[in-house]
């Protein structure tokens, strides 16, 4: 088990990974953008409309002007998976120096080991909250429940699984495993030379379902990140109005 | 209608059935009940890979339930199929068990199900209870316009045979008139002799309305509606051309504003019009087509003509670019802000002072095209007052009219009343004492609606009065003599 999870998994889920989002997108792009039917509002040239988009997703603007109690979940929930995403792979790379490489003067590598210890022990715990809230705002409104399947819920329970297992790994010290031994392992699957798994159960456990979610995500609402700019693509673009002034009018502009 | 009962024994509303005659008419063949389902799902197959947007909107849905508050529909009536996720995942779940892997894997974990009689008729039900005003759209976090779906969902019905006998009447009217409400050119020379009489004794002096006149510049083309229903506002709209000293003309070959194709079935019956559009312009050497008061109808013109407009329907030679589309408001505005009329507010026939008018802004009109400010601009010139409702412009809340769901039967009258809640409340809280809307459709609603709802003026008696934006400005214009010129 250790064997397929560490050696051979992380391939499989690589390919199915890219390849399902190549596909799914490929079949996005079948039917074609027949209409202009933009909403607004209405951009005059393609950079502002660019930008719409860009704000639209930073922010969720929409989100924060519709339904603000979604927002407060929603928004951190994806700046803490930002910043944890990003910290994973910068954290495990530098092995923690990362603030200390990018501001050498500045940030000693003692302190950037522990700035990345904080920020991910601290971006772990709201990502953790934010699920909760989530996951309790879709059973407990029930405007949102009647419009939930069940995979609705089994996704959120997969991202607490993995992100509570991370995160006891950071509280509990004899959970945790050391940047090194991370990357180790990691470097071993990058150089297709696949080291054994590191000696931990919960990295183990954490590691199979983050593999779960991404072979799952091509073929499910994971891909949303995807989905909105493929959608407001449609939605959000330049729109040039006729010239006013009637034509053999006695009254002209 | 009575109440259509499905399998699982729930009740659902639906409106009347066109008969089979009419459904000729239409150029529809009724598919036989046992091939309903296998066939949808083969038209389903199609419209995916014929629009996008259907397919965005069956794929990126993340049930967030942001839409949820923010429909009308599911506001007045609490039927949790309105909520606009829901009712696109009507659609979407039958698309993921054909269309999705996990569907065909998983199958009811990601809530896909067959397609079934039932699945039909609580389309049928549900996307005929959608104004396809686009509200969701626009506050949506992805953009996921659930009116595509509802079209895709009727355009499927209409094939299969499910023709509301509302939109179907219409719709063969299209063919046969060149209008949905039926209008012969002799009801329509009628018509505006009658109006240009009503005219000349308000102003001293006829103004005519030119039909099918060769050798025009402007084709003013109408809503058909407004011939039975909002004569003010072909009388402003023949007053603002008068005042202009336009060339202008009506066409009784294509006088219609308003587009049933694009709600339900914009394969044959919106080609249609196009089609008899493109050719008024040829016939009579138009030069700029502008369109009258009607919401989803210039959604339609605005955004689908381009597409529609091809060999065979315009011939070579006609296009978009050549001769320009535009909305009766935009011109008037543009005239405005160039000082070019001269309006006294304060001298209004239709508004008197003391009038608060309130606006509701068209969803079509502000949602396609944003024209919230273009409607402020002309109406805070025209009459004495004016008290805004909440929220307004593209925020705006549908009538609940919208789509042409203006049915008469108990059933879906009743529900009518319900989607019209949420604009009652607005228009209260306004305190205004009439209501201006320009857009056929929503007049067509409010007309009733407001005597349903009992908004009435401070008297606590009187019927709110309801008028369109060009009646106020035509009723506003100030005629130096005869002549403006
Ligand atoms: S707001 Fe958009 S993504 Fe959210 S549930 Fe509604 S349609 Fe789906
Ligand atoms: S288009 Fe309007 S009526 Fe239809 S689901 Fe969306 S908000 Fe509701
Ligand atoms: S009827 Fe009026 S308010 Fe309703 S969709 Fe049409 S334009 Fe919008």
């Amino acid at each position: 088990m250790y064997f397929f999870v560490g050696k051979v998994l992380p391939y499989i889920t690589v390919a199915i990974l890219l390849g399902g989002i190549t596909w799914r997108v490929w079949r996005w792009t079948i039917g074609r953008i027949k209409f202009n039917i933009t909403i607004p509002p209405f951009p005059s040239s393609w950079p502002a409309a660019v930008l719409w988009i860009v704000w639209q997703i930073v922010s969720f603007w929409n989100v924060f002007k519709f339904d603000r109690p979604l927002w407060f979940g929603a928004w951190p929930m994806h700046v803490a998976l930002a910043a944890i995403g990003g910290g994973h792979v910068l954290g495990v790379y530098t092995l923690g120096m990362q603030f200390h490489l990018l501001l050498p003067w500045l940030v000693t590598e003692h302190q950037s080991e522990a700035a990345s210890n904080f920020l991910g022990t601290v971006f772990g715990i709201i990502f953790f909250v934010a699920l909760l809230y989530l996951l309790y705002r879709r059973l407990a409104i029930e405007k949102v429940r009647v419009i939930s399947a069940t995979s609705d819920y089994l996704h959120l329970l997969l991202l607490l699984a993995i992100v509570g297992i991370g995160d006891y790994m950071r509280l509990v010290k004899t959970a945790s495993l050391h940047y090194d031994e991370a990357r180790h392992f990691m470097a071993g699957l990058f150089t297709f030379n696949p080291h054994p798994l590191p000696d931990n159960f919960f990295f183990f456990l954490h590691f199979l379902f983050v593999q779960i979610m991404l072979l799952i995500f091509p073929f499910s609402k994971l891909m949303h990140p995807f989905g909105i700019l493929w959608n407001r693509w449609i939605i959000n673009r330049p729109y040039q109005q006729p010239p006013m002034g009637m034509p053999g009018t006695k009254i002209t502009l | 209608m009575p109440k259509k009962v499905l399998s699982d024994g729930t009740e659902i509303s639906q409106p009347n059935r066109a008969v089979d005659r009419l459904m000729k008419r239409l150029h529809v063949r009724e598919v036989p009940d046992e091939e309903k389902p296998a066939m949808a799902v083969r038209w389903l197959d199609y419209y995916r890979k014929d629009r996008r947007s259907l397919t965005l909107a069956m794929e990126g849905c993340v049930k967030c339930g942001v839409c949820a508050e923010q429909c009308h529909a599911y506001l007045g009536t609490k039927d949790p199929n309105n909520i606009p996720a829901a009712r696109a995942d009507l659609m979407r779940r039958v698309y993921k068990r054909y269309f999705t892997v996990q569907g065909r894997l998983f199958g009811k974990l990601v809530g896909a199900v067959e397609m079934t009689m039932d699945v039909l008729e609580k389309w049928y039900s549900y996307y005929y209870q959608c104004s396809e005003c686009r509200r969701c759209g626009h506050v949506c976090p992805f953009g996921i316009d659930t009116c595509e779906v509802t079209m895709a969902g009727r355009e499927i019905l209409w094939a299969l045979g499910f023709v509301p006998e509302l939109q179907g009447a219409a719709s063969a009217m299209v063919f046969e008139r060149g209008n949905q409400g039926g209008m012969t050119q002799a009801a329509i020379v009628d018509t505006h002799e009658f109006l240009t009489d009503e005219m000349e004794e308000e102003r001293g002096f006829r103004i005519e309305f030119p039909v099918d006149k060769p050798n025009s510049d402007i084709l003013y083309v109408p809503s058909s509606a407004d011939y039975l229903l909002n004569a003010e506002t072909l009388k402003g709209a023949a007053q603002f051309f008068e005042y202009v000293g336009a060339n202008w003309t009506i066409s009784s070959y294509m006088l219609e504003a308003g587009n049933f194709g694009l709600l339900t079935d914009q394969r044959s019956v919106q080609r249609e019009l196009v089609r008899r559009l493109w050719w008024s312009v040829a016939d009579l050497g138009i030069k700029k087509v502008v369109f009258g008061e009607c919401g989803h109808g210039w959604r339609a013109w605005k955004m689908y003509t381009e597409t529609l407009t091809d060999y065979a329907v315009a011939g070579p030679g006609y296009t978009y670019t050549k001769v320009p589309l535009v909305n009766i408001h935009q011109e008037v505005v543009a005239l405005l802000k160039a000082g070019k009329l001269k309006l006294d507010p304060k001298n209004n026939r239709l508004a008197p002072v003391g009038t608060y008018v309130t606006l509701h802004d068209p969803c079509n009109y502000v949602r396609a095209d944003q024209l919230g400010d273009v409607f402020r601009y002309v109406l805070y010139n025209s009459v004495p007052a004016v008290r805004e409702m909440y929220p307004i412009k593209e925020k705006n809340f549908c009538c609940g009219g919208g789509s042409a769901i203006l049915y008469d039967d108990p059933e879906m009258y009743n529900l009518r009343i319900k989607f019209f809640q949420k604009k009652a409340d607005q228009v209260r809280a306004s305190g205004a004492n009439h209501i201006c809307t320009p857009c056929s459709i929503c007049k067509a609603q409010f007309y009733p609606m407001v005597k349903e709802h009992n908004l009435t003026t401070e008297d606590g008696k009187t019927i709110m009065p309801v008028n369109g934006l060009i009646d106020f400005l035509g009723a506003a214009l100030v005629f130096k003599g005869h002549r403006q010129i």
